[in-house]
């Protein structure tokens, strides 16, 4: 029974693909519409800011630029999509507000096309940055076969805590900004910009609870080291994702009908 | 053929008083002792059943507040019912308020394919009926133009032209609209007029008496969320008289 119902929400989520493909079209269009450089913005953005970032702390770390870089490119591209979708997706049922309360739109169609858009900003930006660091000496491997299941997996991990915060920031409108400071501290407390081994001491355990530190081995792994992840933590990070996934999917279902109501 | 079955269904409103919580005001108020009721509950419809059958045109009158919007969105799937059941067979239009899903950065004919995929066009199909919904709106000089720079008579009449092409099995229509200047008005009303004929079940909520009694033969009473009454035009000439 429960099945079946689920099946019919897939089912019916799939009758709304092309709203879907429009409000894909609508995030990625729309926000470098009428700009002079346009989309190449979502590129150039992430490109100077990695930039300088590698700059900075190559120093302090006292590590070859090069090589720091790469290893910087490779853990920021995870963490950014996670932080952008899920800090993005707070907002994907309040502006669409007219909408919802107008016609019958399956609603996870929102937070979905808003995580979809900042997948193929993803993938577009570390296309770019992937040409950079072969420019500055990365070796192509056959470890980055790889990075489309990592992909996969970081997507499903970030779409199930998307969901949980689409549905809490129309209840409790602050957490559109926790949400903000929350992501800045998760920046400094994830190895992105420094080894895992590198945080030893008191703090240590976060790291090691951190999921995303599994991501961005995912990442680092195949572009840094150009070796496959280790198994354990491919297991962790599907894991990881499923359960990320289940809990979002649950919880969605379980409050979605009530929104209408509160926006 | 029955096409909508409404079986005891009541929609429960929640008001809240003080606009919306804050996370810091949640956690406060859990550690408070005396509660304050933050919300009181409104039931916007009680326990309605009925059901209209294939080829219908049903008005719903009722005073403000009597609950008939509320119904019509309960149809339209946009409020889930608190109790009862409402099954619908076949496809419902709803007819977006005029220009609900347009976006003011996108071109009148992006707008066009954003809303039509709403209302459950395929990309094949909008391609085919763009023309007309574009010379039916005279727009065709500003087509290409974000429609935030469209005039309200523009923009109205885009929002009109789209939403009377729907090819509608169920068409639920809240307070007819009409924009733009006399002739448009006119010719306006002819396309909504064929639209309709094209359906073939209709519900029509309308406050003008003269419009209900040309397009409806069934008329359903609401007062505070309940029927008063069910049936043909006497219950519109006892709804006027009351």
């Amino acid at each position: 029974m429960s099945d079946n119902k689920f099946f019919q929400y897939l089912s019916e989520l799939y009758e709304f693909r092309f709203v879907l493909q429009q409000l894909v079209r609508q995030q990625l269009i729309l926000r470098y519409r009428r700009t002079v450089f346009g989309y190449f913005w979502t590129l150039l953005n992430p490109l100077l800011m990695m930039s300088v970032t590698a700059i900075v702390f190559s120093t302090i770390f006292k590590m070859d630029l090069k090589t720091y870089a790469i290893f910087l490119f490779a853990g920021m591209i995870p963490f950014a999509f996670f932080s952008t979708s899920v800090t993005q997706s707070g907002q994907s049922l309040i502006g669409n507000e007219g909408l919802i309360k107008k016609v019958y739109i399956p609603k996870l169609i929102f937070p979905l096309g808003i995580s979809v858009a900042l997948l193929i900003d993803s993938v577009l930006t570390a296309t770019a940055l992937f040409i950079i660091i072969l420019a500055i000496g990365g070796n192509l491997t056959l470890a980055l076969f790889f990075i489309p299941v990592g992909y996969v997996l970081l997507f499903l991990f970030s779409f199930g805590i998307a969901l949980v915060m689409t549905i809490s920031t129309v209840y409790f409108r602050d957490l559109q900004h926790v949400v903000g400071i929350f992501m800045q501290a998760l920046l400094f407390l994830t190895p992105v910009f420094y080894k895992p081994e590198a945080l030893q001491g008191k703090v240590a355990w976060v790291i090691a609870l951190n999921p995303l530190t599994q991501f961005v081995e995912l990442f680092r792994m195949p572009i840094y080291l150009g070796v496959f992840p280790e198994a354990s933590t491919v297991l962790k990070a599907g894991f990881l994702s499923v359960l990320s996934l289940a809990v979002g999917l649950w919880f969605f279902r379980r409050h979605e009908h009530r929104v209408a109501f509160r926006l | 053929m029955t096409k909508i079955i409404v079986d005891d269904l009541s929609l429960k409103f929640r008001a809240y008083h003080e606009g919306a919580t804050s996370a810091k005001e949640y956690f406060a108020n859990l550690f408070r002792t005396t509660k304050r009721a933050k919300y009181s509950d409104f039931w916007a419809l009680q326990n309605l059943s009925f059901s209209i059958r294939d080829g219908e045109r049903v008005g719903i009158v009722g005073r403000n507040g009597a609950g008939k919007s509320t119904l019509l969105k309960t149809i339209c799937r946009i409020y889930e019912p608190s109790a009862g059941k409402v099954t619908v067979h076949g496809r419902i239009a709803p007819l977006l308020e005029i220009g609900a899903g347009f976006h003011p950065e996108f071109t009148g004919r992006e707008n066009i394919y954003f809303n039509g995929t709403i209302l459950g066009y395929r990309k094949e199909q909008l391609r085919a009926i763009e023309q007309e919904i574009i010379s039916f709106a005279e727009l065709e000089e500003f087509i290409d133009t974000p429609v935030k720079y469209y005039s309200t008579g523009m923009y109205m009449r885009l929002a009109f032209s789209l939403a009377t092409t729907v090819d509608p099995d169920i068409l639920v229509l809240d307070e007819l609209f009409a924009g733009g200047d006399a002739t448009f008005v006119k010719r306006g009303k002819e396309r909504m007029y064929n639209m309709i004929d094209r359906a073939s079940v209709m519900i029509l909520v309308s406050h003008d008496q003269s419009l209900l009694r040309s397009l409806c033969e069934r008329f359903i009473w609401l007062d505070h969320g309940k029927i008063v009454a069910d049936g043909d035009v006497s219950v519109l000439d006892r709804y006027a008289a009351s």
